[in-house]
């Protein structure tokens, strides 16, 4: 009886008597090695991407002082804090796309439109309105955040990427409870027909001013086509 | 969206009723005499009496007068004390308040500066998280103690006091200034839950000062951080943070004193970050406004006039209504 090998040797028929087996065979990882973005663009889109919650986070911030209603302060002040851990995760991604250590606190708007939409989104600015602040931000720019984060998760590779799906899934999931909470405050604070005219008003205006720059990452016009 | 706005421009629903901060303001740096004490009240007596209108102090200031703060608010809480639950109720209301405008401090630093450090606006949204929770908290233990949102007046004193437009004087106002405060009271707190068996407040009490040291600590580390080889910002920093200390120990009642309302939190300062040296001056500063001694003979002569005064009013109405019985 030939003594088991446990180690191969250097020549050709010097194998060890190990069966091959794969972890991925059983079930079959149908995934392709193929992804719509490379390191580069990738990480353009997670500093565009940066830069939306970390403005988020600090329109929300400075809005707390200047909104009446007290369960709407006090949820903001949660969705501050989901902003900025979002925007701190994918700033550690940075780095592990070939933008240097000390790329951490990069944040890229993709253009100037995008730039000007977000302070569109800042404008509203007095106690009488909490409706026009939260329709700019949780009718237009969060619901198209998710979108956009859920699109580049699909579109990427799905190995190679790996870890940018797995940060962007966590800032999905908790972005849409912050889309389900403002929903259900916006529904309540729109009791007239002429509050959800504001409403409408409002996200109507942005959604135009979001679709002319391009979105988050500027390409929303490019994707949809 | 403009960057920094001024106390008078926090948002508040119909329920909360806004007290002018000049009263705080000049008790914060009232003598240990009785006769001015006496005469800043008198002086104060028509503003604390609209502030109070319609709210649940409203019957404290008709049985105490203009001073009536000075019963319930710098005396010591203790189980059993006369008004124990109204006192109670009254302080936790301040907090509550206290937490709001710490909530906005604290997210109005991510929007006033939008140019710091990313590590500290990490901190600030943290906090601004925190004092929400907070806030959320004070609420319920209101409700606990069978007070609402609204029912005391609310002074701005704290975020007018702390809010700096220098992100350094800010955090040493905010994090320093006004969360050193709350660890005092709520280390106070504690000790009040604990001889009064009430183990809601006493857990509910015990994570809000775990949070509060941490926000100290921000403060402490923020401070250093933005002074860093300025030592002329750094010096206005602490000259800014003793400031707000001295308001905040709101003419002794917040001191070391034997007969302080609520004592200092040494150990949790310390914890916290606060040198000896910052200590040692804050034991200082506090203590010099006036004794409870002082205090008390204030209240009782501002009572008495204040009793002297509705009578006065009482017995005017009646010859009123007698000469138009008459024509």
């Amino acid at each position: 009886m030939t003594e088991q090998r446990m180690y191969p040797g250097t020549g050709a028929d010097e194998r060890t008597t190990f069966a091959p087996y794969s972890a991925f065979e059983i079930p079959a990882d149908l995934r392709e090695l193929h992804g719509r973005y490379d390191v580069e663009s990738m990480a353009r889109r997670v500093r565009n991407f940066r830069y939306a919650e970390e403005w988020t986070m600090m329109i929300l911030g400075g809005w707390i002082a200047t909104i009446p209603e007290l369960p709407v302060k006090t949820g903001l002040g949660k969705i501050v804090w989901d902003a900025a851990t979002a925007a701190d995760v994918l700033g550690k991604r940075l780095p592990e796309l070939r933008c240097g250590r000390k790329s951490v606190a990069a944040s890229e708007s993709a253009n100037d439109g995008f730039a000007a939409f977000v302070q569109s989104v800042a404008e509203p600015e007095t106690p009488d309105l909490t409706i026009e602040k939260l329709a700019g931000m949780f009718d237009v720019l969060k619901p198209h955040l998710i979108e956009v984060y859920e699109r580049t998760a699909r579109e990427t590779d799905y190995i190679s990427d790996a870890p940018t799906i797995e940060l962007l899934e966590d800032i999905v999931r908790k972005a849409r409870r912050h889309q389900a909470w403002a929903g259900e405050v916006l529904d309540r604070l729109c009791d007239t027909d002429a509050k959800q005219q504001r409403r409408r008003a409002r996200a109507a205006e942005m959604t135009s001013q979001l679709e002319a720059c391009g979105g988050v990452a500027g390409d929303l016009g490019v994707a949809n086509a | 969206m403009k960057r920094f706005i001024h106390h008078s421009e926090l948002a508040r629903d119909q329920r909360f009723v806004r007290q002018d901060n000049a009263a705080s303001t000049v008790l914060a740096t009232l003598p240990d005499d009785v006769d001015t004490v006496v005469n800043v009240f008198d002086q104060f007596s028509d503003m604390i009496e609209s502030s109070v209108q319609g709210t649940a102090a409203e019957p404290l200031f008709e049985e105490y007068g203009p001073a009536f703060g000075l019963v319930t608010l710098n005396e010591p809480l203790t189980p059993g004390a006369p008004a124990e639950r109204q006192r109670l109720a009254m302080r936790l209301h301040a907090i509550f308040v206290g937490e709001m405008q710490a909530l906005e401090g604290a997210s109005r630093s991510l929007w006033d500066f939008p140019d710091s450090p990313w590590e500290f606006k990490m901190n600030m949204a943290r906090q601004a998280w925190d004092e929400a929770r907070h806030v959320q908290i004070f609420e319920k233990l209101m409700d606990h103690v069978g007070c609402k949102a609204g029912d005391y007046p609310e002074s701005t004193f704290l975020f007018e006091c702390a809010c700096s437009e220098d992100p350094a004087l800010r955090v040493a106002g905010v994090n320093r200034g006004l969360e050193g405060l709350a660890c005092d009271v709520f280390r106070d707190l504690i000790r009040f839950a604990e001889q009064s068996g009430d183990e809601l407040l006493k857990q509910a009490m015990d994570y809000v000062l775990a949070d509060e040291l941490t926000h100290v600590r921000f403060g402490s580390e923020w401070v250093k951080e933005f002074t860093r080889g300025d030592p002329e910002r750094f010096k206005r920093a602490q000259d800014f943070r003793r400031e707000v200390d001295k308001q905040f120990s709101l003419g002794g009642a917040r001191s070391d004193r034997e007969d302080a309302a609520v004592p200092i939190a040494m150990q949790d300062r310390r914890e916290a970050g606060f040198t000896e040296e910052e200590l040692s001056e804050l034991l200082e500063l506090s203590g010099e406004g006036p004794s409870r001694k002082t205090l008390m003979a204030a209240t009782k002569i501002i009572r008495e006039r204040h009793l002297a005064r509705r009578e006065e009013k009482r017995r005017e109405e009646k010859r009123q209504q007698g000469q138009e019985a008459t024509a």
